[in-house]
């Protein structure tokens, strides 16, 4: 699958969607409704949720490495937390 | 198939073998290959050459940084299961490195990864107080160091590029790889 | 699980010089999974999706690699891999 153009550059601000699946996925329960930074674009790879129940066509969406400050995950700390997350998982805020 | 699981892991582990093996999913051969294979290429050793080439070669350490793929592959580490993403500690920022989800590790490039990486206490607390738990370690960073933790979720297995140690100028490329060590490349450890 | 509270200190002690696996059944789950992924029997994403279906106790009262071979053995079940 070949993309014109990267949906979320480095630098965008991207939401992490909130929601909890019934089935297998990847996004950390501590970031959804966590906004933060889009700081690589890591590449096209099948999503997870999809290659987990053996869709034999998963979908293929970009992952994106996202920082988030500790201040906005716990409300304390002075570090960051950078987390690949693949597109589905992200909104604009 | 009830009642197996009171029975010990290691005769679980043999009974699900045989199964394996009389379906000819696979055979002791393969099983023992395996592992003879892992045991003599997947070593912290691999990680800490091509930190101590990026220490001395301008060009392989930018290679390192922007294609971590194509740098191992220039070591003879190729074919890599995963994307590798090499992040470098500086005078500001330390890097570590954590799985929380289930422990991804780069194996090929660390070996196989410590009983402490996958423990719950290093998974669920590095995100939340990596200070604490660098601490545990015996590491403890000044106050202008800002931490970056980096939880692998995908496809891409992360790596430290430590700083190099003061005082190492004359050293040769073994004696420098010999001064990296596994928790340097995870980030629990300096040099 | 990252930011769960209640786990305690980690456990640097089983650290330096310690063996990559702590029982020779420990490494054989390790490969058996291993070569079955590269056999196609099922890929890293289903043995993770195993691994947290695991009943709850099966997950936090079991070792790491406990846990991959209860994920085999689910596995295993689920695709009639060995009848």
């Amino acid at each position: 699958m070949t993309r014109d153009s990267v949906g979320y550059p480095a630098g965008s601000r991207v939401r992490v969607r909130t929601g909890d699946p019934d089935h297998h996925t990847r996004v950390p329960r501590y970031v959804r409704g966590h906004t933060g930074v889009v700081v690589a674009v890591l590449g096209d790879w099948p999503v997870p949720d999809d290659s987990a129940r053996g869709i034999d066509l998963p979908r293929v969406e970009t992952c994106y490495a996202v920082r988030f400050s500790a201040a906005d995950l716990w409300g304390s700390g002075d570090h960051t937390v950078t987390v690949d997350l693949w597109e589905s998982y992200l909104d604009r805020p | 198939m009830t009642g197996h699981d009171d029975l010990p892991a290691a005769a679980r582990t043999r009974r699900l073998e045989e199964r394996l093996i009389a379906a000819g999913l696979t055979s002791d051969e393969e099983i023992d290959g395996f592992l003879a294979t892992m045991y003599a290429t997947a070593s912290p050793v691999n990680g800490a050459t091509m930190v101590a080439r990026a220490w001395t070669d301008p060009r392989y350490r930018d290679l390192l940084l922007s294609d971590g793929n194509a740098a191992a592959a220039e070591m003879g580490f190729d074919g890599l299961s995963y994307a590798l993403r090499v992040v470098p500690n500086t005078a500001t920022t330390h890097h570590v490195i954590v799985c929380t989800l289930c422990s991804c590790y780069p194996v090929s490039l660390l070996g196989p990864s410590p009983g402490w990486y996958k423990s719950f206490a290093y998974r669920s607390r590095t995100v939340r107080e990596p200070r604490a738990v660098l601490a545990e370690f015996g590491l403890t960073l000044p106050e202008e160091v800002k931490i970056s933790v980096w939880d692998s979720t995908s496809e891409a297995r992360y790596m430290v590029l430590p700083a190099r140690p003061a005082g190492t100028g004359e050293l040769a490329a073994g004696e420098l790889a010999a001064l990296v060590t596994r928790n340097g490349l995870i980030g629990t450890a300096l040099l | 699980m990252g930011g769960q509270t209640g786990f305690g200190p980690v456990p640097v002690g089983d650290d330096s010089g310690a063996p990559a696996f702590a029982a020779d059944w420990e490494a054989r789950v390790y490969a058996l999974a291993a070569v079955l992924r590269r056999r196609g029997a099922f890929n890293g994403d289903e043995l993770r999706d195993a691994i947290e279906r695991l009943p709850p106790q099966g997950y936090l009262g079991a070792s790491y690699y406990e846990r991959w071979l209860g994920a085999l053995e689910t596995l295993v079940a689920e695709k009639g891999l060995a009848p």
